[in-house]
């Protein structure tokens, strides 16, 4: 009786896993029709890349983050294979070099720093320090991201103003749309 | 291999006349330029490469990035030379045009030839160089031409500010005889960052250039370890034709009191000899050769005035070792010896046979069998063979005891 006490203080004790990071309900986890040839990370540091917070694996382990290079700035441009509805995205980051602002923008190709602020952001999101630990989807204007061969996601500023932003996680959940993936197409025989 | 787009800026300022580059500044840019493009190209087969100029009317760009080196090659021609040239225009231009690259995988790198002075203050070309590192673009710059005091300063400013992790480089040229060209083949700019595009521009390089100046055309920048195998390589087979000169000059010395093996040997010798005199053309030293003509010719001769019937019969490779064993060289004596009387005896048993010779001598035209000559000769040999047949005989009683 005294062992079976024994235990479940220790199991009580124990620090519990962390928990998965809840889909939302209906959607998918849209990193699987990401065109990784395309993806391409403005001001981020080498040694810090773009693969590390967006590649499955690479995302979830602590040690490895997204880090920008001269400045603050992260202009991370990410095409998908097919079209896709986009419904919520996760960032995931630490509380003081984390993001802040975030600007979504829809099918921009060729966006740099100089033409980010020509045009105007599909959607919006102002992260607090909890948003980024909670590990918690925001949920985007899914009326405006029903159509999404790329998106361009522009980190303007962190939580606390340093030169260098540092992102853990970014996750995309929504649906694909039923069409053609043309990657898929092959020659069919005729006998 | 690295995947670059690749811009490349042309002054074509009016500083670009000076002849202080061989023949002028605007056309030694012009054979860097065209060595770069094909370098480039060459390191990787999707890597592109665009041309645009800094001055004239205006900024310009030439050829947008493209793999086609023709293109690149044709917009060199019929370039104006005149007005001054926009640095910080330029580079706006070059990264913009570099934006819009069909394949995002690509490294963005801008190369600027600058031939002339600068006319930015040094927070301009500061403020140029952030933009560009903040759009993960690598700046190289070929400073020529002009040397103000504040150009190299400004130049080395604007490289420190965009550099990233070493990706970008700046090259100082001093005017002088060596060309333009010949000077960036064994700088970064050229060579690239890792070894193996490195290795693939050093080779584009010397098949455009011919590697000229370097011992066998190999560069000991760009290639160490290759130089130094050619060279000790090269030692080596210098060592090996000496040694094989001595040995013919010996043999020479002594040739006429040796025997059929050692003319056999001379023969080897000059089996060897022969391809170091080609290789000794190709060192072009003229009195050497002259000794070894003379040593072949003496050994030519030895071998044609005496026997060849023991030297032809005598393996080149056996010979070279009765050179160093006598006791070898008896046996190989012994062994040509007995292959003649071997023969001759093979044929004293044709001739044994009466009735055979004789229907022989009936087959030939104009012969009589029953000339006395004929008869003599045919008695003698049967003769020979008798005797022969003698001698056996009373060997082999004495093996026998033995």
């Amino acid at each position: 009786m005294a062992a079976a006490t024994n235990a479940a203080a220790a199991a009580a004790a124990a620090p519990a896993p962390a928990p998965a990071t809840p889909v939302p309900r209906g959607q998918v986890d849209l990193v699987d029709f990401i065109d990784w040839s395309g993806v391409e990370c403005l001001n981020q540091d080498p040694a810090h890349s773009i693969v590390n917070a967006l590649k499955q694996g690479y995302r979830d382990d602590e040690g490895l983050y997204l880090a920008s290079d001269s400045d603050e700035q992260l202009l991370i441009h990410i095409p998908f294979m097919q079209v896709v509805k986009l419904h919520s995205a996760l960032f995931k980051g630490p509380e003081e070099d984390g993001p802040k602002t975030i600007k979504l923008f829809c099918n921009k190709e060729h966006m740099g720093f100089s033409n980010v602020n020509d045009y105007p952001p599909s959607d919006s999101l102002d992260l607090s320090s909890n948003h980024l630990s909670e590990s918690k989807p925001m949920q985007l204007k899914y009326v405006k991201f029903q159509n999404v061969r790329s998106l361009t996601i522009f980190i303007e500023d962190n939580q606390s103003g340093s030169d260098v932003s540092k992102i853990l996680k970014i996750a995309l959940y929504g649906t694909t749309v039923d069409t053609t993936n043309m990657k898929d197409l092959k020659k069919i025989e005729e006998h | 291999m690295v995947l670059e787009a690749t811009m490349i800026c042309i002054d074509n300022s009016e500083w670009m006349r000076n002849g202080d580059y061989s023949p002028s500044r605007f056309q030694a840019q012009a054979d860097a330029v065209n060595l770069i493009c094909g370098a480039k190209t060459q390191s990787n087969p999707e890597n592109t490469v665009g041309v645009m100029t800094m001055a004239g009317k205006g900024v310009r760009v030439l050829v947008t990035p493209t793999s086609d080196l023709g293109k690149i090659l044709a917009c060199m021609h019929g370039l104006e030379v005149g007005a001054e040239a926009n640095l910080a225009a330029a580079i706006q231009v070059a990264q913009l045009a570099l934006k819009h690259r069909q394949n995002k995988r690509q490294q963005q790198r801008i190369i600027a030839f600058i031939g002339s002075p600068v006319k930015y203050d040094k927070k301009v070309l500061e403020t140029i160089g952030k933009k560009l590192k903040k759009n993960n673009v690598a700046l190289d710059i070929v400073d020529f031409g002009e040397t103000d005091d504040d150009k190299p300063e400004k130049l080395e400013a604007l490289i420190s500010a965009v550099n990233s992790s070493d990706s970008s480089h700046i090259v100082h040229v001093p005017p002088g005889e060596n060309a333009l060209s010949d000077v960036l083949i064994s700088t970064p700019i050229f060579t690239g960052e890792e070894g193996g595009s490195g290795f693939a521009a050093s080779a584009a390089a010397a098949a455009a250039t011919g590697a000229a100046g370097f011992e066998f055309d190999v560069d000991p920048n760009v290639d160490p370890e290759l130089a130094l195998a050619l060279r000790l390589s090269m030692e080596e087979e210098r060592a090996r034709q000496e040694a094989i000169a001595k040995k013919a000059a010996e043999e020479s010395s002594g040739a006429e009191n040796k025997d059929h093996a050692s003319s056999s040997n001379a023969d080897s010798v000059m089996a060897e000899a022969e391809p170091a005199s080609n290789a000794a053309d190709d060192k072009k030293d003229q009195p050497k050769e002259d000794d070894d003509a003379q040593l072949l010719q003496q050994a030519l001769a030895m071998s044609m005035e005496e026997g060849s019937s023991g030297a032809a019969a005598a393996d080149a490779a056996m010979a070279e070792a009765a050179v160093d064993d006598q006791d070898l060289a008896l046996a190989l004596q012994m062994s040509v010896q007995d292959a003649g009387g071997s023969s001759q005896s093979d044929m004293s048993k044709v001739f044994e046979d009466r009735s055979f010779v004789t229907s022989i001598l009936n087959s030939l035209p104009g012969v009589d069998p029953n000339d006395p000559s004929v008869k003599d000769l045919l008695a003698s040999l049967h003769g020979q063979g008798e005797q022969e047949k003698k001698e056996d005989k009373s060997d082999k009683p004495e093996d026998e005891k033995k």
